[in-house]
């Protein structure tokens, strides 16, 4: 039990209802203090729920949040210490950067002179000085969830909320305030949880990850942890490129898990070889034909068909290259099997055996 | 002939349309009652203008006129509220009752109220002992008004908070801020020009009520006759000078009452930019 003492934020067994709709099942999980997190799901799964839930703008029909050892169930939004960040930022259109950055503290009765020492502090931090006098309209994108960011910050709070922080942004200027974002979150040492859709943002901005479906918790873990060791079908489905393979019995050497005949591949899982090129292992070769051949800037998308098994797999712009119509080798290294809801992850035997041999 | 010529011609066809249209239906009026307004001259005009029963009847409209603003205001704002930033069973009812004096003919707003209040009404025993008058008194005047003008506010704000969403009232309740402090400072910034214009329409709305008015106020002169319902009279009465005469000083206050809209129109518009 020592895990729970660590953990900042807790939610434990969370169920919410919008009226027939069951949006939290059963949600538990917990995040250390300091960490930046991910909430990564598709669209529905119900992550905004809770955030929101932990933000107490939504309260949960049964189960415990707590912050800080504190059942905050009961507590309101206000009190409960935490800065949002909203998904369209919801700047106070009337306001200026300066009053949006103001008005928690001006709430909370600070005096003007603290205000605006602190107003002044946040402008500088999110690089936006001497425009603190303009309206949210007047600023790009990028400046308003800066801005965003500010308010959120502005009466010190233990804990960062973000709905889709990036969600609003054109694609160049996504990148650069990632960056931006998981560098001043790290600065500040301030507990963050975000909520994406999008998995390269989850696995770029994030410390963990934790990946929702229709309501529930699939799996939490650091990127590579979810990324190497998926623990559900959705997880290893969801997360990383992947294509499906009927009966993976037919690549020899591989261990059965009783029951099961579906698996998935990652592109990273397969070496595609032409006819004429040395391959490292013989014994455990399948023939398929390629289909299409697409450049991706820094490798080659071959799509190759082996049976009734369309595959994926990668090949570096030094290597010959293949043709479409083409007979070529493929060695698949390991294989994600399917069992009803889990997962597991198989090795090809050859891999050792033949370490063995030479 | 080109599709661009075509188009013009359109263009033009239309407007002359539009402005033929105009200028018998609203323009030709609106010229004839001024010029018969003034037929007898100005000394006739003005005496017809000041006559007691018209005077009377001019404060009575502003009256009525300000209850029904100032009521309906009140409860345009409350019921645009709910209805915009929770979320409640039985909206959708209330969203379309909002709407229904509109779509009721005044006639029968006015009778609704006849039976309500008059004498065949359970309610009368109670009116009675505390000697309130509603029906053919003032009371009934101000609550005909209130009922055909009691959409303009709302359905002016409706929209705009809706295009708004809950976003920005969220947060600023998430940071701490009560009610009153969201209210005016987050919310009432940004509806402020749709509600001075739904307070001016209504004002417009009420001050030209004939029909329900008509029902409920009894026409008894200079003590429940507005002006639309003094018009009446004297143009019954085969008086067509004064009737003209005091329908003149109606378009004028329409008049200055669009003025304001419109100045509350292209200051809302600038400011939106």
């Amino acid at each position: 039990m020592s895990e729970e003492v660590k953990s900042y934020v807790e939610l434990k067994n969370i169920n919410k209802y919008y009226g027939d709709y069951h949006a939290s099942r059963n949600v538990s999980f917990g995040i250390e203090k300091g960490k930046l997190v991910a909430l990564l799901g598709p669209s529905g799964s119900g992550k905004t729920t809770i955030l929101r839930m932990i933000a107490g703008l939504e309260n949960p029909d049964d189960g415990e949040i707590i912050i800080d050892g504190q059942v905050v169930n009961d507590i309101h939004a206000s009190k409960r210490g935490i800065g949002f960040v909203f998904q369209n930022y919801a700047l106070f259109r009337y306001m200026t950067v300066y009053e949006n950055i103001a008005f928690g503290l001006r709430v909370q009765k600070w005096d003007n002179a603290k205000i605006d020492a602190r107003v002044k502090e946040l402008v500088s931090l999110i690089g936006l000085d001497g425009l603190d006098k303009r309206y949210p309209s007047q600023l790009s994108g990028g400046q308003r969830q800066r801005v965003a960011f500010a308010r959120a910050l502005a009466p010190n709070p233990h804990l960062l909320l973000l709905d889709e922080p990036f969600a609003a942004i054109d694609a160049k200027v996504r990148q650069e305030l990632r960056s931006w974002l998981k560098s001043m979150i790290e600065k500040l040492g301030i507990t963050s949880i975000f909520v994406t859709h999008d998995q390269d943002e989850a696995v770029e901005v994030a410390d963990e990850i934790i990946i929702t479906n229709q309501g529930r918790v699939e799996q939490k873990g650091t990127p590579v942890e979810i990324y190497r060791d998926p623990q559900t079908s959705f997880t290893a489905q969801f997360f990383g490129q992947t294509f499906f393979v009927e009966n993976y019995h037919d690549f020899k050497s591989f261990d059965t898990v009783e029951g099961t005949t579906n698996a998935i591949l990652r592109p990273e899982f397969l070496k595609l070889t032409k006819k004429n090129e040395e391959k490292k292992y013989t014994v455990t070769i399948a023939e398929g034909i390629v289909q299409s051949v697409d450049f991706r800037g820094s490798n080659f998308e071959i799509t190759v068909k082996y049976k009734d098994n369309i595959f994926i797999a990668k090949r570096t712009l030094d290597e010959p290259p293949v043709e479409v119509g083409e007979e070529v080798d493929i060695f698949v290294y390991r294989l994600l099997v399917l069992d009803g809801d889990k997962v597991h992850l198989l090795k090809n035997r050859a891999l050792n055996e033949e370490s063995v041999v030479i | 002939m080109t599709e661009k010529n075509e188009s013009k011609y359109v263009k033009y066809l239309l407007i002359t349309i539009s402005v033929i249209f105009l200028f018998f239906f609203l323009v030709l009026p609106l010229f004839v009652v001024v010029t018969e307004a003034f037929k007898k001259g100005v000394d006739q005009y003005l005496q017809a203008v000041t006559d007691e029963y018209t005077v009377k009847a001019a404060l009575l409209t502003i009256e009525a006129t300000f209850f029904a603003v100032f009521i309906n205001t009140i409860f345009g704002v409350f019921a645009a509220w709910s209805i915009t930033k929770f979320r409640f069973k039985g909206k959708k009812i209330l969203t379309t009752l909002i709407d229904l004096p509109v779509t009721v003919s005044p006639i029968i707003a006015g009778l609704i109220y006849v039976l309500t209040f008059g004498r065949q009404s359970i309610l009368y025993p109670l009116l009675e002992k505390y000697d309130i008058k509603v029906v053919f008194a003032v009371p009934g005047i101000v609550l005909a008004t209130i009922f055909v003008t009691f959409p303009f506010v709302s359905r002016e704000l409706i929209p705009v908070l809706e295009s708004q969403g809950t976003d920005e009232e969220e947060a600023a309740a998430l940071m701490g801020a009560n009610g009153r402090t969201i209210f005016w400072k987050v919310t009432f910034p940004h509806i402020k020009w749709a509600f001075l214009y739904g307070v001016v329409l209504c004002a417009t709305r009420a001050m030209g009520e004939f029909g329900a008015v008509s029902v409920l106020s009894g026409h008894l002169r200079g003590k429940t006759n507005t002006l639309p319902l003094h018009v009446e009279i004297l143009f019954n009465e085969f008086q067509y000078m004064p009737a003209f005469a005091v329908s003149s000083v109606l378009v004028v206050m329409a008049i200055i009452l669009l003025i304001i809209r419109s100045v509350i129109e292209y200051k809302g518009k600038k400011e939106e930019e």
